[in-house]
């Protein structure tokens, strides 16, 4: 990994974690409210982030490479039954809650100490997952799925 | 902490902030801008297989960028999870927060991302699997907020 590659992903995620909490996405009300359909906030903070790297995309796309990993390859998958099963799941979650992986780390952050209950049960979700994988002799899931992870020896 | 910034800046400066994060993580390193991976990269070494390198580094980078919006937002107090926890005892909702992290953790391996992995990157490159779990898990979380604000009788 270069230099580059690491600052790269060093000052995304800085500046991601800055915005998402600047965002008041770790308030509990806000993501509740909006999914009460009361309060548009986190509809059009995610539509116009979609809308502005769709349109960044389109500008990447025609460049065709990236700065420090070679050619430009976005994702493009088929639906599978996982995509929709996961989804539920996930969405029993974020309703629940009103929080996901990375709005749990800013509610921590500004106080919500209850976000590290979250974290606890994500880690162990994730973990969860990959043992019914496992015991289903699938290889693991990682992320991206188009980098997949060696098949782990059952029970190891 | 300091009151520099507000708790929530309008949704049309983080919105299009975020989706630029995104296009920058495909731009520079090629790299589908993901938290649920990122997690998913502290749990490797136990399932025995190696993250890629720059996961683990993003994720420390998003809680430091986190921490300086915190330090530079109004100031921190520890609170509890709002209408949540007004309305459960902590005996109660301390089980409760565990499940919803679990269903995000297992949710988002099953399906291969979250709200930024499937929901903004994935959708923002046209990825038809981040459509389906998007919609899937929008829905869902909706469906069970509105479900949760009728049960309790609109205290929820």
């Amino acid at each position: 990994m270069t230099r580059g590659f690491r600052w790269s992903a060093l000052g995304v995620g800085a500046v991601f974690g800055f915005l998402l909490t600047v965002s008041g996405l770790g308030d509990y009300h806000t993501i509740h409210d909006g999914l009460l359909l009361k309060n548009p906030y986190i509809f059009l903070m995610m539509a116009s982030a979609m809308a502005v790297a769709f349109a960044g995309l389109v500008v990447l796309r025609r460049v065709g490479r990236t700065r420090y990993a070679g050619r430009l390859a976005l994702p493009h998958h088929r639906i599978e039954r996982r995509h929709v099963y996961g989804g539920v799941v996930f969405g029993l979650g974020f309703g629940v809650g009103a929080t996901c992986p990375g709005m749990t780390i800013v509610m921590t952050t500004t106080g919500g100490l209850y976000g590290l209950v979250v974290l606890v049960g994500l880690l162990g979700g994730l973990w969860l997952r990959g043992w019914v994988e496992r015991r289903q002799r699938r290889p693991l899931s990682t992320e991206p799925t188009d980098v997949p992870a060696p098949v782990a020896a059952p029970g190891s | 902490m300091l009151g520099w910034v507000s708790a929530q800046l309008p949704w049309w400066v983080t919105g299009p902030g975020v989706g630029l994060c995104v296009v920058a993580l495909y731009g520079l390193i090629n790299a589908r801008l993901g938290v649920s991976g990122a997690w998913l990269a502290t749990i490797a070494p136990a399932e025995g297989w190696r993250p890629e390198p720059w996961r683990r580094g993003f994720l420390l980078a998003l809680v430091g960028g986190s921490l300086v919006a915190a330090l530079l937002g109004p100031p921190v107090t520890v609170h509890g999870y709002g209408r949540l926890s007004e309305l459960l005892p902590p005996v109660v909702l301390v089980p409760v927060l565990l499940l919803v992290g679990v269903a995000l953790g297992y949710g988002s391996r099953w399906a291969g991302g979250c709200t930024s992995g499937h929901g903004m990157s994935g959708c923002a490159a046209g990825s038809p699997d981040s459509f389906a779990m998007t919609v899937t898990f929008f829905a869902v979380a909706v469906l069970v907020t509105l479900a949760l604000h009728a049960l309790t009788g609109g205290r929820l």
